[in-house]
């Protein structure tokens, strides 16, 4: 069995293979980025999409995570070409007033992280994302493929 | 509507020794402290009778979560110093820990998620009370939190037969995930936890808690804030994963309870922004 390491929420980890990288999403989102030829990956939870006040917490947003997760990699030895990214979660209440601002941060937070990627040039591969179902995603740095548990069903992603 | 799931649920509600069990301690003070001229020294001694749960609630007292400063020592010093309703809040939570700190595998739980969730909406609820002005209900609320999910405890395992078809219906039908449950299975947990809740002899704000926290304005008028407080905080925590299960967010925010409570869209915002604090704020209660 391989170590497997939780990622908490507005939290982010980084390791090498062949550990798992563990968490949980609600409307949070989960970024994991690879570096398939060092075989090193990172993940962030995100819980909002955007750090308006310069809060220290850089880890719990997406404009300020996505950046530190790539920065972390690059200072590991990364070269950016050997970097991609999967994501996952960023789900939604099933039904919310039409005026509950906070019934749209799962959208907001994927929009926000699909952003910061295209932003720092790291290709999207694989997207599991919205809906109303919580899921739990491991990503395991072996060989950078994600696994996604969501309804009491898996997926596998393994583009890398 | 499976007709032997029901069977099975209705033979084990209304057989009240197929509930589970809470210590008599837990309900006796806490229908003691719903009496506002009961005496401090009666309540303390109904808890140091209890002589194992006493190490356990004064534990907590010193906790990091509840100290002020002062190591307390006995009850009446946790009484004095801590209040009445926060120690009564401290019994139960030593009471109901044994029901909840189990894996609930029908809802996909592993053990300490529903305890846990219980915890961080318990934990916002009071916040929600006390920014509302209305710090009279923090240990109400408190308390409601723990437990308003304490009937998934005893029907996860009939979840668990029953998932594929709850969920079919959730999404062929654009339903919530408890209303499934009763076309299903005949009962959702919120019916079968007012059922334990009944068995302990919880007070009647309580049992609309459990009944009513996915609908609050189905509960009883005089109860509705109360519901309503720990409906917005189960779901805000839901969205911040803590504690989510198969039945994901396959949830409501009910636009009646964020207007009986007054909060804004920003301070909604805030709540959300905070569950990173909060989990870390319940560590020790784990």
């Amino acid at each position: 069995m391989s170590e497997i390491i939780t990622v908490g929420v507005a939290q982010m980890r980084y390791s090498s293979s062949p550990a798992v990288l563990r968490t949980i999403l609600g409307s949070c989102v989960g970024i994991c980025i690879y570096d398939r030829v060092k075989k090193i990956g990172g993940m962030a939870h995100i819980l909002l999409p955007q750090n308006q006040k310069n809060n220290p917490n850089l880890e719990k947003y997406a404009d300020t995570a996505v950046p530190l997760l790539v920065k972390t990699l690059l200072k590991e030895g990364s070269k950016k070409e050997n970097l991609s990214a999967k994501i996952a979660g960023g789900a939604s209440m099933f039904k919310f007033g039409s005026n509950i601002s906070l019934g749209q941060i799962g959208d907001r937070n994927i929009e926000q992280t699909k952003q910061e990627l295209q932003k720092l040039g790291i290709p999207l591969l694989v997207e599991d994302v919205g809906g109303n179902l919580g899921k739990v995603i491991d990503f395991y740095l072996e060989d950078g493929r994600m696994k996604v548990k969501a309804g009491g069903q898996e997926k596998m992603y393994y583009k890398v | 509507m499976d007709q032997n799931i029901k069977q099975r649920i209705e033979s084990i509600i209304s057989n009240i020794d197929q509930l589970p069990p809470l210590p008599e301690v837990a309900s006796k003070v806490i229908n003691m402290v719903s009496d506002p001229d009961v005496s401090f020294k009666l309540v303390a001694q109904e808890i140091s009778k209890n002589q194992a749960m006493t190490a356990n609630i004064l534990k907590l007292c010193n906790s990091a979560f509840f100290s002020k400063g002062k190591e307390i020592t006995s009850i009446d010093r946790a009484i004095v110093t801590l209040g009445l309703k926060e120690v009564k809040d401290i019994v139960l939570l030593v009471a109901a820990k044994p029901v909840l700190d189990k894996p609930v595998s029908g809802y996909d739980l592993a053990q300490g998620d529903l305890w846990k969730q219980g915890l961080a909406v318990a934990t916002m609820s009071r916040d929600i009370a006390i920014a509302k002005k209305r710090k009279d209900l923090s240990d109400i609320v408190f308390t409601g939190g723990i437990i308003h999910n304490v009937g998934k405890v005893v029907i996860a395992l009939f979840v668990q037969q029953a998932f594929r078809q709850i969920l079919e219906l959730v999404q062929t039908g654009n339903i919530a995930f408890h209303v499934a449950e009763k076309e299903i299975m005949g009962y959702n947990h919120q019916e079968v936890g007012e059922k334990i809740l009944i068995k302990w002899n919880f007070p009647p704000v309580l049992r609309s808690i459990v009944r009513f926290y996915q609908d609050p304005s189905a509960s009883p008028p005089e109860h509705m804030l109360e519901v309503s407080i720990v409906h917005i905080a189960n779901a805000i925590c839901l969205m911040g994963g803590v504690g989510i299960g198969s039945d994901g967010l396959y949830h409501e925010i009910k636009d009646e309870a964020i207007k009986k409570t007054g909060l804004t869209q920003a301070e909604l915002e805030e709540l959300y922004t905070r569950v990173p604090d909060i989990l870390k704020q319940i560590r020790d209660l784990q």
